[in-house]
């Protein structure tokens, strides 16, 4: 039993160190971090001046608000196509539902930079480019699959007697949707958005691609750290990371591997 | 087959939509890759990928997909196994966890960017304290590479972690305590229980996390520039420096060897 602790206080400070650097650089002067040749492991000042003066001198707000309306534009995206595919999903046969599963799959494999190069081309056509609409689009690509699967798996659990009992009583396809199936998979529904709006919140591949006059945090981030600025990197990371964190926290039920593999069922 | 019609219909927006954002461009790419700037078809894009290095590029790349894959499968499956017992603060130790899931890849590239730092950074800093030999984790590509595969695997063993904890916890406890019965310890049971039941999960695990390595680009990006490049940061480099049509060349080489990792997974997913 010793063993299992021990293997499991090491994987423990394994998944922390990371975090608790970042924290470190980001709350500490920078003579004891980044201006020093071997930067202590433990806290040897408090500051917060690295925050302020990041935020005060390098633009936070613009991509703060466009990966806040891409990664909203894109769980919303998500529902409005992700709600009907999953209730479709989930009533068809396996032997037709089965190949609509792959092709997602698929699509969830294809290399962002793949498609990414030729949708900028289009994008410039289309006037597409460096637009929020025009990103969430792309990004949908990898939360859509997700979304769909986490619909299939909800709507699945929802008993189908119960829409043979609406049936009878008289209830539209389209009425049984809305007024029953939809309330009571709400949680699933919530989930799927989340799930969908923290992806696209950490997308790097399609944003840097296809929005790189406007960027997106992530984006920014990586600017900052290309041109030296690596406070201000460190600064926004955190301010960036901590809602993400406290989201899969949250939605940890719903990260199940199942989901993760591709609606695969054992 | 009335009512499967009606249930097929609620599926085709997404069917349209992928059609138009995965499926079109994919075709674009293979497209674009046979032509040159002024519109005529030339193989001239992929013989000039030559230049660029792409085979030492494919290396690279093979090299961190199955590194990186043999250290997330290494440590999920010891996450798992440890997940399945019960133990006091496991809810805590779960939650741990799931936590770079979290974190996003662009955060993560330029933490271990500080941790790997040639000179400053938090690696050698330990290394220093122990009075051990400093390290330069840029002064060849091997070493570069393992520092890709090592922030990657901070970043994904979670998600590895989870698909094997789904495999374990299917497999019936009635199994294991025969086997206990039997007189079959710990290891023995790992190996003629828990690894024959979970081949199926690791072979998911393997297939999506290695398409996912075989795209890496955020990470080895930040960490490593594009030297040693592979090939997402030979593509990128490409469509930013030269022509669209040189980089989809470059993306469709990448596309081709992705192609059989779809393929395999739809062979797999199709055993039931």
């Amino acid at each position: 039993m010793k063993f299992w602790y021990i293997a499991i206080v090491i994987l423990s400070i394994y998944f922390l160190l990371p975090l608790y650097i970042l924290i470190m650089i980001a709350f500490s002067p920078a003579k004891y971090t980044i201006e020093t040749i071997y930067p202590p492991l433990v806290f040897k000042a408090f500051t917060l001046n690295n925050l302020i003066y990041a935020f005060t001198q390098y633009d936070f707000v613009h991509p703060f608000f466009k990966s806040l309306s891409v990664a909203t534009l894109v769980g919303i995206l998500g529902i409005l196509i992700g709600v009907p595919a999953g209730y479709g999903l989930s009533r068809l046969p396996g032997k037709i539902a089965y190949p609509v599963l792959i092709l997602l799959l698929i699509t969830n494999m294809v290399p962002g930079i793949v498609v990414a190069i030729p949708i900028s081309a289009e994008f410039i056509k289309l006037h597409l480019f460096d637009t929020i609409l025009g990103l969430a689009l792309v990004q949908e690509l990898i939360t859509l699959p997700l979304a769909t699967f986490i619909m299939q798996g909800t709507f699945s659990a929802v008993p189908r007697e119960i829409e043979y009992q609406a049936k009878i009583d008289g209830a539209s396809t389209f009425s049984y949707i809305k007024d029953i199936l939809i309330p009571t998979a709400l949680p699933g529904i919530a989930a799927a958005f989340l799930i969908s709006w923290m992806f696209s919140w950490d997308e790097f591949t399609y944003a840097i691609i296809l929005s790189p006059i406007h960027p997106t945090l992530p984006v920014e981030i990586y600017i900052n750290i290309t041109r030296g600025n690596e406070l201000a990197a460190v600064a926004f990371s955190l301010v960036f990371t901590i809602p993400v964190i406290i989201l899969t926290l949250f939605l940890q039920k719903y990260l199940k591997g199942e989901y993760l593999a591709g609606g695969v069922k054992a | 087959m009335n009512q499967n019609l009606k249930y097929l219909f609620f599926t085709i927006p997404a069917i349209i939509y992928v059609g138009i954002f995965a499926f079109y461009p994919s075709f674009d790419a293979v497209y674009f890759s046979f032509l040159n700037s002024r519109g005529q078809f030339t193989l001239a894009n992929y013989k000039e990928l030559f230049y660029f290095n792409i085979c030492g590029t494919i290396l690279n790349t093979v090299i961190v997909t199955v590194g990186a894959l043999f250290i997330q499968l290494f440590l999920g499956l010891a996450i798992a196994s440890i997940l399945t017992r019960e133990f006091r603060g496991k809810r805590a130790f779960s939650t741990l966890t799931i936590i770079p899931m979290g974190v996003a890849t662009i955060v993560a590239a330029i933490t271990f960017s500080f941790i790997f730092q040639t000179t400053g950074g938090y690696t050698n800093s330990f290394l220093h304290l122990l009075h051990l030999p400093t390290v330069n984790w840029y002064a060849n590509k091997y070493i570069s590479l393992l520092v890709v595969m090592i922030s990657d695997s901070w970043k994904n063993t979670p998600i590895v972690m989870l698909i094997l904890l789904s495999g374990m916890l299917s497999i019936p406890k009635d199994l294991y305590y025969a086997a206990a019965l039997d007189g079959a310890g710990p290891i023995r049971r790992f190996f003629h229980i828990t690894l024959p039941n979970l081949k199926k999960f690791i072979a998911i695990a393997l297939i999506i996390r290695g398409v996912s390595e075989f795209n890496i680009f955020a990470l080895p990006l930040v960490l490593i520039g594009y030297h040693p490049s592979l090939l997402t940061t030979l593509a990128y480099e490409l469509y930013s420096t030269t022509t669209i049509y040189l980089s989809s060349a470059a993306a469709v080489i990448l596309l081709a060897f992705i192609s059989v990792f779809i393929i395999l997974n739809i062979k797999l997913s199709g055993r039931k």
